[in-house]
């Protein structure tokens, strides 16, 4: 019953394109999950994207290795995971994980709280130089 | 994201086909500041081909919003699709960017 499904798995340096492979990734997980509800994946892909554009956008590099972005998505029949890393970077200032939505007219600052939204728990931990944010959504929605 | 604009009557409508993220985000807020500098404030962005919108893209709409009402007009978004929908009703944005069915009812009441 929870055995994976389906599992892609991308590792690339964090440069912006690198967005539009996780979406590609993504899609192809859905081709292999077809089980997986719209809404679900709707969800599930928007957290996963708001994650994985964090690293692109705010990883900062531990040497002069670049940041390297993966992204391991994985399916079973009752839930969605993600572990979204930042590779070779350094670790992250203490984050508010309860950190509320901007009001009004910010034009940016919405990602975390966006994600925590969108999906059942978030978690982060730091070994060996990586930053890794593991995302879960379940159960899934008929 | 492909993006174009038209000059209409009232107002110019830019359309906007495909992801709005961290990609394409500057590149709609570019095109925003070049319709505004060519004297059209009154915009409607036509969302009726993007499928998919993230919070970099969300951002730039409400800096786009903001650069329209400085220059006197305004922006609002037409033709909205579910996941954008979602988008905006989970970070609240949908009381502050008013969505209609299409560009055309965009500005047809003014």
């Amino acid at each position: 019953m929870t055995d994976i499904l389906a599992r892609r798995t991308l590792r690339q340096t964090a440069l912006p394109e690198a967005i539009e492979a996780v979406h590609t990734e993504l899609d192809k997980l859905w081709d292999d999950a077809s089980f997986v509800p719209d809404l679900d994946r709707m969800t599930f892909a928007t957290a996963v994207i708001e994650a994985a554009s964090n690293v692109v956008q705010h990883a900062v590099p531990e040497s002069t290795k670049p940041v390297e972005l993966g992204v391991d998505i994985s399916a079973t029949s009752v839930r969605l995971e993600a572990r979204v890393s930042a590779f070779n970077a350094v670790c992250p200032d203490p984050i508010d994980t309860d950190a509320a939505m901007p009001d009004g007219e910010a034009e940016s600052g919405r990602g975390l709280a966006l994600i925590r939204a969108l999906v059942t728990t978030v978690t982060f931990k730091r070994q060996d130089g990586t930053n890794t944010w593991i995302l879960s959504k379940s159960p899934l929605r008929d | 994201m492909d993006l174009s604009y038209e000059v209409k009557d009232s107002y110019a409508e830019i359309t906007a086909a495909g992801r709005l993220n961290m990609v394409s985000a500057p590149k709609l807020r570019e095109m925003v500041a070049e319709v505004v500098a060519s004297g059209s404030a009154r915009i409607v962005i036509n969302l009726e081909a993007t499928g998919f919108m993230d919070s970099s893209g969300l951002g730039a709409l409400i800096g786009c919003l903001k650069a329209a009402r400085q220059a006197g007009g305004d922006l609002r978004i037409a033709a909205v699709q579910p996941q954008v929908q979602m988008v905006l009703g989970l970070t609240s944005m949908d009381k502050v960017l008013t969505s209609y069915p299409s560009a055309a009812e965009a500005f047809g009441d003014d």
